[in-house]
């Protein structure tokens, strides 16, 4: 008897912490699209960038799917608890929100992308002041030590096709989740307490009942502008006292 | 998630903000290297970065670019900074371009104003979780106030927030240390105009969102060609004004009121959009004691002027007091006061208009012709908000005709005249502007401003003028021979 319930928790555990861990993943590779977005257009841009995007937004679609069909499985399970049921909403509105800012970079890409092409005679790349490369984040955001640039010099043009049919792809399965899901966003509550972005560890699983709040202003603690307001870190040696 | 019932993300359309594509074709200019502007590296404590450029090297190309003077050039420079296309390296709160040797640097396509794309609360506060690690939790006051703000009501994305801001401050690391200035700063710039710290000027009052973009072309349906019949026909059978006779009003119209026009105008004392100092709405409220002299000599413009503004109608009323011709002026505010009130209380007021103001021996009875009475009376059967309109605008060109000659000729307007004040330009030095700006502080509510209203005129109902033929009566009751008949 006991067996069967030990080896269902663990089940149970193992199933939570893989959607947690795939979670983290969608949300570093949008990060990272995010950076590599921002540098397009500008004086970094280059044909090694046009290719980490391609690559990073395939992963990023990859984890997608799989995210989604993991917490669909978990939503439509009758049989959760309250607790849990609560747990993977939130972690449903973690991957729609996910979702959404993929979105958006993925149709400004597009856009940015048609707008300044690579292989034209007269290139008028915005000088930004950026001038080094995206690498570091791309691998980053693909979980390799090196990237490896093998696509065709026609990535700036030939890509946008694609782009243009996964931008649809991905309206498509947004609509589709929010019709088949029933999950009310603005009822999840949220773990973490303002200011828990101060903390080190980062996890999604880390419920933390965070210690840090933003306090009042408090003109004496103020190191010299009045203007500011000062919000007590956790751990770190300064001369305030916390405020709970 | 957000509510998706309006797809979102390049479906709202602000008209107001076509002209971005028109700077994003000069922005692609600038970058010529033969005839763009030319660009200098930055120095700073540890690293160089380049691509900064000088204001004056900014507007000496808009200048030569398109043959325009230099103030012009500057007006256009300050736009692209307002707008968020360049941004100033040192200042950066002000979003102007100054003529010298200052340095700005243009900004990153991803962070330019777009018309389509509405700028997000959620990045708006991803942005804040993640200054706040910056500046370990030394946020500036304004922002403070938005942190806690959208963490109320963004409650149930703050986990994603957090999560997100931290992973893109770890991304962000990955880029060798000048880029991650470059990109702090463009992140930066990019909130300043989107989210203005107080007292800073942005372009980003963009005006109304549409839902249909209205530069696509409509689709040729039946419907599109019935639309376009129906107003064509309408078009024709329009009545129509000989182009003299429009222009020269439109003329007429114009010298009348160049010097009241703040665009064309200075208003005195000090515009307060620019200035951020309010004694101009103070100076010129409704119920102010003496009215400044610009008003007062609207007033003589038109009789319509005269009646809009409330402190010149209060003006019109005194003088009718004393000449004892006051129903003219309540009849047509008792009409105002029907078309523009609520509906549920428009049965009594017509009531009370026809038992005050035009039933045969009513206390306050108004002088119209028997047309007009007959097709008000039997409107009255069935009111509705406009069932009077006929009755009031005889009245008001009556007025027009008749009163407001003699008002403008009359002591009580000459002596409102004579008061009136005339303000001296403010000069504000640059200091008092910024002092300006931040003790800028909220005006009344205006659900007050309707309190003391509605007291004001209660008040006035009570005080209400004399009802002429009880002073006819008393009069003939003292045996005292027989009063003027009224106007």
């Amino acid at each position: 008897m006991d067996g069967v319930l030990l080896s269902k928790l663990k089940n149970q555990i193992k199933k939570d912490s893989e959607c947690k861990t795939m979670l983290d993943a969608l949300n570093k590779v949008t990060a990272c699209y995010r950076h590599l977005v921002i540098a397009l257009g500008s004086t970094s841009d280059s044909q090694n960038l046009r290719e980490e995007l391609k690559k990073t937004r395939k992963k990023a679609q990859e984890l997608a799917v799989a995210n989604r069909n993991k917490l669909t499985e978990l939503l439509k399970d009758k049989t959760t608890s309250k607790d849990d049921r609560a747990e993977y909403e939130r972690l449903w509105v973690l991957f729609t929100s996910s979702m959404e800012l993929l979105e958006v970079d993925m149709k400004r890409s597009l856009e940015i992308g048609q707008e300044f092409p690579l292989k034209v005679p007269t290139r008028h790349l915005i000088q930004t002041g950026m001038t080094g490369s995206t690498t570091t984040v791309a691998a980053r955001a693909m979980s390799v030590q090196n990237m490896k640039y093998d696509a065709d010099s026609n990535i700036d043009t030939a890509d946008l096709k694609e782009l243009q049919a996964e931008i649809t792809q991905v309206g498509q399965m947004m609509e589709e989740m929010e019709m088949k899901v029933q999950v009310a966003p603005w009822a999840v509550e949220a773990k973490q307490e303002a200011g828990a972005e101060l903390k080190s560890t980062l996890s999604v699983g880390n419920s933390s009942v965070g210690v840090i709040s933003i306090c009042e202003e408090d003109a004496r603690s103020c190191p010299g502008d009045e203007n500011c307001c000062v919000c007590i870190p956790n751990g770190t040696d300064s001369p305030y006292s916390p405020l709970l | 998630m957000t509510i998706r019932n309006v797809r979102d993300h390049g479906q709202r359309f602000r008209p107001r903000m076509a002209c971005l594509k028109k700077v994003e074709s000069v922005m692609l200019e600038m970058q010529d290297p033969k005839t763009g502007v030319k660009s200098q590296p930055q120095r700073l404590v540890s690293t160089t970065i380049p691509h900064a450029i000088t204001g004056e090297d900014i507007v000496a190309w808009l200048t030569n670019c398109y043959s325009i003077g230099a103030e012009e050039a500057w007006a256009l420079g300050t736009m692209l900074v307002a707008f968020g296309y360049i941004y100033p390296l040192q200042d950066h709160k002000r979003l102007v371009i100054k003529p010298d040797a200052s340095l700005y640097r243009f900004q990153t396509p991803y962070f330019w104003p777009a018309q389509q794309w509405p700028v997000e609360d959620t990045d708006y506060a991803i942005y804040l979780a993640k200054r706040n690690i910056r500046k370990r939790g030394v946020l500036a006051l304004y922002e403070q106030v938005q942190y806690n703000s959208l963490h109320k009501w963004m409650n149930h994305k703050w986990d994603f927030i957090v999560m997100q801001a931290k992973e893109q401050y770890r991304a962000g690391k990955e880029r060798k240390k000048p880029d991650r200035v470059v990109f702090d700063c463009q992140e930066r710039a990019y909130w300043v105009v989107h989210r203005p710290p107080p007292g800073t000027v942005s372009a980003m009052d963009y005006g109304l969102e549409r839902m249909v973009d209205p530069n696509t072309e409509e689709k040729q349906t039946s419907d599109f060609f019935r639309r376009i019949m129906i107003f064509t026909q309408q078009s024709i059978m329009r009545p129509r004004v000989k182009s003299s006779v429009s222009i020269g009003a439109l003329v007429k119209y114009s010298v009348t009121y160049n010097k009241h026009d703040p665009f064309l105008a200075p208003c005195l004392p000090s515009n307060p959009w620019v200035t951020d100092d309010v004694t101009y709405w103070f100076l010129n409220m409704a119920n102010v004691g003496i009215p400044t002299k610009m008003r007062v000599e609207r007033w003589t413009f038109s009789f319509g002027e005269l009646l809009s503004d409330p402190r010149g109608r209060d003006d019109f009323r005194l003088f009718l007091k004393k000449e004892f011709s006051g129903e003219n002026l309540a009849f047509w505010e008792a009409c105002e006061d029907l078309k523009w009130g609520t509906a549920a209380t428009m049965n009594d007021k017509a009531q009370q208009v026809y038992k005050t103001f035009l039933t045969r021996g009513a206390p306050r009875w108004i002088n119209i012709d028997g047309k007009t009475m007959e097709v008000t009376v039997k409107g009255l059967k069935h009111p509705h908000r406009y069932v009077l309109d006929a009755a009031q605008t005889h009245i008001f060109m009556l007025m027009k005709k008749d009163s407001f000659g003699r008002y403008l000729k009359s002591p009580v307007f000459k002596d409102t005249q004579k008061r009136a004040i005339c303000p001296d330009q403010h000069m504000f030095s640059v200091p008092q502007l910024e002092a300006n700006a931040r003790k800028r502080r909220p005006s009344i509510s205006p659900i007050i401003v309707r309190q003391l209203e509605q007291e004001e005129r209660a008040r006035m109902a009570t005080s209400g003028p004399v009802d002429i033929t009880q002073v006819m009566s008393k009069l003939s009751n003292k045996g005292k021979e027989v009063p003027p008949s009224k106007k």
